[in-house]
């Protein structure tokens, strides 16, 4: 029966987003559009939910151990939701074959920055919007027991990622975590683990912005968004839980593999759509 | 963990409870509404077609699909949460006399709400 196979891959998609710390959004919505025909409109409208939901129900454990800069997040959610609100509006004027090619580079793209070496750069100056908000923080590394303060650069480029960042998310259903990953450790100079954290805390606002019009204009559909966003929930917990346990960087190489797969057929598909 | 972030966690915990109320509902509406021909829903789903919420949740109530109808309220309760996640947060900076990231926050909220009424516009 095809609502309890979806759930099954929903399952699946939460489950290998737990264990790769990507959002759910890059395996549903190509799940939907590829294996079950589904409509990208409808599918970038159901993966939002799924996004909320394991965003929000995260929240409370990316506060844990002082990683997630919250009032950055505050700030740096002006230029997700509003970067939302254009790619929703974006999204009444495009075309489906558009959105197909740009989930398929979207898609690529993820590929490349999963092989990616992670740098840990940091600011050695504080932004002057950082020193008026006090955006500056610090924690304590769990390897070496020692805390880590650090500063905040580049506010504006930040922001300005953001935005884009907000756009994307709105436009194919994802929740921009590379990207907003990418912004903070790149342009804002944050270690690692917090660029990780605070971009985690911010999805769900990030998806939300849209996921509302989304709803009023009638694209989330329950028959899809029922099994999408249960079926996340249950593997994202079962996923956190065996995370520690998997052989995460083999795993990350054979999802590389697929992205790259995957991609390719959505591109295809753009190119029968049109 | 200081302490904006210990009381942050606390509405982080709220959200958690939020998250488990809106997914029962989603969950239990799905299996009251899974029994009738599914299948076909998905077809229907193959090609995309505007069709505002208030007319799908006429059409609905007038066949008493409550099933649905109970989803639809499990996926606004879920929608609604980081909104609620924002107000709090914004009230918890205005508590602290954090004002101006009290009125950014707020303005964050103001934005969310107003992106809803996008979806009857366009």
């Amino acid at each position: 029966m095809l609502p309890i196979l979806l759930l099954l891959i929903s399952i699946f998609a939460g489950f290998l987003g737990a264990l790769l710390g990507l959002g759910g959004g890059l395996i549903v919505v190509p799940a939907l559009t590829l294996i079950f025909g589904v409509d990208i409109r409808y599918a970038i409208a159901a993966s939002l939910i799924s996004i909320i939901a394991t965003s929000s129900g995260a929240a409370a454990s990316f506060l844990k151990d002082n990683l997630t800069n919250l009032r950055l997040a505050v700030l740096l959610e002006v230029g997700t939701v509003a970067g939302a609100i254009v790619g929703f509006v974006i999204s009444s004027q495009i075309n489906t074959t558009a959105l197909y090619f740009l989930f398929g580079g979207l898609l690529l793209f993820s590929a490349v920055m999963m092989l990616r070496q992670k740098n840990d750069a940091r600011a050695e100056m504080d932004h002057p919007w950082s020193k008026k908000l006090k955006l500056s923080g610090n924690f304590i590394d769990h390897h070496t027991q020692l805390e880590v303060a650090y500063n905040v650069a580049q506010v504006p480029l930040g922001l300005a990622a953001m935005f884009f960042a907000g756009i994307l998310s709105a436009l194919l259903g994802i929740g921009s975590g590379i990207f907003k990953v990418l912004a903070m450790d790149r342009a804002m100079k944050l270690p690692m683990k917090v660029s990780s954290a605070t971009s985690n805390f911010m999805i769900g606002v990030t998806a939300s912005a849209s996921a509302g019009a989304y709803l009023l204009r009638g694209d989330i559909r329950p028959e899809i968004a029922a099994p999408v966003s249960i079926g996340i929930i249950i593997g994202s917990f079962v996923g956190g839980k065996v995370m520690p346990k998997m052989p995460a960087e083999i795993i990350r190489k054979i999802f590389v593999v697929v992205l790259v797969i995957v991609s390719i057929q959505m591109i295809m598909k753009g190119f029968q759509n049109g | 963990m200081d302490e904006l972030n210990k009381l942050e966690y606390k509405i982080g915990k709220f959200l958690r409870y939020g998250v488990a109320v809106s997914g029962l509902l989603i969950l239990v509406g799905w299996l009251m509404s899974v029994k009738f021909a599914y299948t076909e829903a998905f077809y229907s789903f193959r090609v995309y077609d505007t069709f505002p919420l208030q007319k799908i949740l006429a059409l609905y109530l007038r066949n008493k699909n409550w099933g649905i109808l109970i989803s639809y309220l499990g996926l606004f309760c879920l929608i609604s949460l980081p909104l609620i996640r924002v107000l709090l947060t914004g009230w918890l900076f205005f508590k602290q006399k954090d004002y101006l990231l009290s009125l950014i926050a707020f303005g964050v909220l103001g934005a969310l709400v107003l992106s809803f009424g996008l979806g009857l516009k366009l």
